[in-house]
């Protein structure tokens, strides 16, 4: 399962990119290249365990 | 190396990283990350001096890839748009598993360079990339097989013991290519102190590879002519020109090393130079 704060946009903190990019709802901006693959629990990596903005947020 | 291989004037290697895997065009426009851009940007560092370039590959909307095909789409770009670069592949990949660390080696032709991550590092706050000794050895091994000469990335001190580990433990070829990386976090403090420490400690005959993050970059590279290094810059690693000042281009930033190179009277390797400095 997916971080819940990931999305998908092209528009957001400001910015614009041709292609929809990892957007992240707790931060408020687009994230890493790197950090979505953790967005997306990806390979071996989990949000829940491995990013300290979900972890920050989840409990709110 | 050293200072008499500056005051020799032997020529310095440009290697300039184009776009990394962890930071892409949220934190910098400029940053290439299709093959077509990444193409146009080795092209543009190779005319500005680079002679070899760092790939890593990516998805369309700019995320990590590790497939074979997408490392083969970008050299496929590269070698439409360069002259004679250095193609050298990323394996690095944190959290990827080892089969996916594999496949940047797998293009055909296979590339001249590769890189290999002495050991583990941290990333964000609760992830480390581990870069165990088991992958880094047969990472190693499927590089020999394939004659892709290792570019050893040395993050801190402690990776510069798993060079001579790994030279105890396999037939490494002359020279023994080691990229010294400063900045923050787990790689080795930025202080010139360290870099003189590092550099004397390295291998009998090696060669080495200056980076410095962020920052760091102009001043590391500018250490690394100094002792007769070579050097890596590029938007991997820094994305501002000056501060506050985001970078145009990968190769604006080889463009200012070159010229801090030539000014100090190191001329720059052409790609032909280099492959005879590093025996590919």
């Amino acid at each position: 399962m997916t971080c819940p704060f990931l999305e998908y946009r092209s528009e957001g903190d400001g910015r614009s990119f041709d292609t929809e990019r990892a957007y992240c709802g707790a931060a408020e901006e687009f994230v890493q290249s790197m950090r979505a693959d953790v967005c997306n629990d990806r390979y071996d990596l989990d949000h829940a365990e491995h990013c300290e903005i979900f972890r920050e947020h989840a409990d709110r | 190396m050293s200072y008499e291989d500056f005051l020799a004037g032997d020529p310095v290697i440009v290697t300039a990283a184009l776009t990394g895997g962890v930071h892409g065009k949220e934190a910098n426009p400029n940053i290439p990350e299709t093959p077509e851009e990444i193409g146009k940007a080795a092209a543009a560092a190779e005319k500005a001096g680079a002679s070899v370039v760092h790939v890593h590959a990516r998805k369309p909307n700019g995320e990590r890839s590790f497939a074979t095909a997408d490392f083969q789409a970008i050299d496929d770009e590269i070698r439409a748009r360069a002259d004679d670069v250095i193609i050298q592949h990323s394996t690095g990949g944190t959290g990827a598993p080892d089969d996916l660390r594999h496949e940047p080696l797998r293009t055909d032709p296979a590339p001249e360079m590769a890189s290999l991550d002495m050991g583990p590092l941290n990333r964000y706050d609760h992830l480390t990339s581990e870069n165990t000794r088991g992958l880094v050895d047969s990472l190693y091994d499927e590089m020999r097989e394939r004659g892709i000469k290792p570019e050893l990335e040395v993050f801190n001190d402690g990776h510069l013991n798993e060079v001579h580990g790994l030279l105890d433990r396999r037939d490494l070829a002359d020279p023994v290519y080691a990229t010294l990386i400063f900045g923050p976090g787990t790689l080795t403090r930025p202080r010139p102190r360290n870099f003189l420490n590092l550099i004397s400690n390295l291998p009998e005959g090696a060669a080495f590879n200056t980076l410095g993050f962020g920052p760091h970059q102009l001043a590391f590279a500018t250490m690394g002519v100094l002792f007769g290094g070579h050097v890596r810059v590029g938007l991997e690693d820094n994305v501002y020109y000056e501060r506050g000042e985001l970078a145009e281009s990968n190769a604006q930033l080889v463009e200012r090393v070159v010229g801090v190179a030539e000014t100090l009277g190191r001329p720059v390797a052409t790609p032909s130079e280099a492959r005879d400095i590093l025996g590919l």
